[in-house]
């Protein structure tokens, strides 16, 4: 391994480190406050590593990792996550008086499992990425453990997992045997060779689709989202809706591209199935739901067919696209989460809908930010979502993919209603009020407000100015050539 | 032996652990049927890298590494496995201490 391919890797070393260090933090037995602080500047530390190695990409560590400028991205995209789940994650723990030092070691951990994934190049650090993000996000969901609903969920994403991670390796096994290589790039050449795409291949790629499916809650697996979502605590449902589906997204996406599916009719056929599949059933049950973590699991669930759409393309608009999509969707979701953890009062989570009943008198800060995040995921102009939407929209056209487009111009009125029903909520007279327990420390309350602040300056700024981040992604992605 | 004897094998071991999956309601037999799926899929790796080993020695090769990448692929899965049913096995305790029992059906809370 040489100097420039160490240099490379420094972002990933130093996301290792911080969790060796939370654990020496434990061991030397610091509280709550120090180790959150720690943590914070240990992701700093990582852009930082990220933006001095800038110079060395492209770099590929034979024959597992290739650090370029997509990978850049999206590891960029998910430490950014990480920071802001952090920053809500001690509001929600302190009020509960768990101990949640341990916490931190998981979430680093996981964090560091989506990140292998976004620059592996081998189904070897593509499972060991996945299990690694899987295995500390079970922890994490049943994390609050004298609550049934937390071990509940806990349990089925457990189950589910286990079952969809042997899948992903029957489906490579079988293109193993097909190829004879793990190596992305060498199946490439030995499919290339054999000219028309064999029914074996088709067979382990149907059957890989299976775990990358659940990962990203796609239909037909979608089952356990709404259930995961509803009894993980709300900065872990965060964490999975952004972090984890980011990761797999990204492997995903480097997967097809690397193997050039988009010629491959059978497999597009398969996706845009999937796709549309994912855009009806999500948005119709995410009708009549009358829980906001729930609704926020049907949405994703809706969110992430429209971002197939996307990805049908294949080329470079539809990478840019995606992107792009991922950005607006995880800084949307978080702003939305970032509320409900906030107003969580100390026993449950606030997410009954009825506990929104004219927010907007009672706390019209954030009512305000959370009608932006719901505006925005509607895909309302002058925010991120638009433009998402309208980007998806445009790589879709351009390929003349017209049946999802279709589909997902319609399924995007009827997501209007139910976003539009909770706005209509918080904006309704009676407010309730939500008592909080107990307060604490000034310090964190303002540094989560003055995240929430960003994140809605930041829907506004990408919805008005989209060309200034446009610009960002396609100078990362030039760097992959 | 043919290959095809061994994918017979190893997809029927692996179709045992899915039904096992689906239908089993204790918590710890439906761990083992996933253990047995992804032990099902050790021995499909064991057996392609022995026979592309094999094609490449056929090939005209000495001291050929090709398929070596499947077997160390399974000792990859096989700590990963042990590293799931351990913490798997900390939430089915956790489970049990709740409602004292380790039936997947008492799992019916979560719902609108």
């Amino acid at each position: 391994m040489t100097e420039q391919q160490l240099m490379a890797l420094l972002p990933f070393m130093v996301l290792a480190a911080a969790s060796i260090v939370i654990i020496l933090l434990i061991a030397f037995r610091q509280g709550h406050t120090v180790i959150q602080v720690t943590g914070f500047l240990l992701m700093c530390l990582v852009i930082f590593a990220m933006w001095y190695v800038r110079g060395v990409l492209p770099q590929t560590i034979a024959p597992l990792l290739i650090v370029d400028g997509f990978g850049a991205l999206f590891t960029g995209l998910i430490v950014f996550c990480v920071l802001v789940v952090g920053l809500f994650s001690y509001i929600y723990f302190e009020e509960r008086e768990e101990n949640p030092r341990e916490y931190y070691i998981l979430i680093f951990l996981s964090t560091l499992g989506a990140a292998i994934l976004t620059i592996s190049r081998h189904f070897m650090s593509f499972f060991i990425g996945l299990e690694l993000l899987s295995i500390s996000l079970y922890a994490l969901i049943a994390y609050l453990r004298t609550r049934n609903n937390a071990i509940e969920a806990g349990i089925k994403y457990l189950v589910l997992a286990a079952l969809t991670s042997a899948f992903l390796l029957f489906g490579m096994a079988l293109i193993y045997m097909e190829t004879g290589s793990m190596d992305f790039a060498v199946i490439a050449q030995r499919l290339n060779a054999a000219g028309k795409s064999s029914a074996l291949f088709l067979t382990g790629f149907g059957v890989m689709m299976v775990a990358v499916g659940f990962k990203l809650a796609l239909v037909p697996f979608h089952l356990w989202a709404a259930d995961v979502y509803q009894g993980a605590p709300s900065p872990v449902a965060s964490f999975i809706a952004t972090v984890s589906k980011v990761g797999v997204f990204a492997v995903f996406l480097r997967f097809c591209q690397e193997l050039h599916l988009q010629n491959n009719s059978a497999v597009m056929m398969l996706i845009s199935a999937v796709a549309i599949l994912s855009m009806i059933s999500g948005n119709i049950l995410a009708l009549r739901q009358q829980n906001l973590k729930r609704l926020l699991a049907y949405s994703s669930i809706a969110h992430f067919g429209y971002l197939l759409v996307a990805f049908l393309p294949g080329n470079n608009t539809g990478v840019e696209a995606a992107v792009f999509y991922l950005t607006a969707y995880a800084i949307t979701i978080l702003a939305a989460f970032g509320i409900i953890i906030l107003l969580s009062p100390g026993e449950k989570d606030a997410d009954s809908l009825s506990m929104y009943r004219g927010l907007f008198w009672d706390k019209p800060f954030m009512a305000i930010v959370l009608t932006v995040a719901l505006l925005s995921l509607a895909g309302i102009p002058l925010t991120a979502g638009f433009i998402g939407k309208f980007y998806v929209l445009t790589a879709g056209v351009e390929q003349r993919a017209w049946l999802p487009v279709i589909v997902l111009v319609i399924t995007s009125v009827i997501g209007l209603y139910y976003y539009l029903r909770i706005i209509s909520t918080i904006f309704a007279d009676s407010p309730v009020t939500i008592q909080k327990e107990r307060s604490l420390n000034q310090f964190f309350y303002t540094a989560s407000y003055a995240a929430l602040v960003v994140l809605t300056l930041l829907l506004f700024g990408i919805g008005v100015m989209p060309a200034v981040i446009i610009q960002g992604i396609k100078q990362f992605l030039v760097i992959d050539r | 032996m043919p290959i095809q004897y061994y994918i017979a094998f190893a997809a029927t071991l692996f179709c045992i652990g899915v039904v096992g999956v689906l239908t089993r309601r204790n918590a710890i037999i439906v761990f083992m049927c996933i253990e047995l799926m992804l032990n099902a899929v050790n021995l499909l790796l064991v057996a392609f890298s022995k026979m592309h080993h094999a094609a490449a020695l056929a090939g005209g090769g000495k001291n050929v590494t090709t398929g070596v990448e499947g077997q160390l692929f399974v000792f990859f899965i096989m700590v990963v496995a042990a590293a799931e049913v351990s913490v798997g096995l900390a939430i089915i305790v956790m489970m049990y201490r709740n409602v004292h029992s380790v039936d997947v059906n008492f799992l019916n809370r979560l719902k609108n």
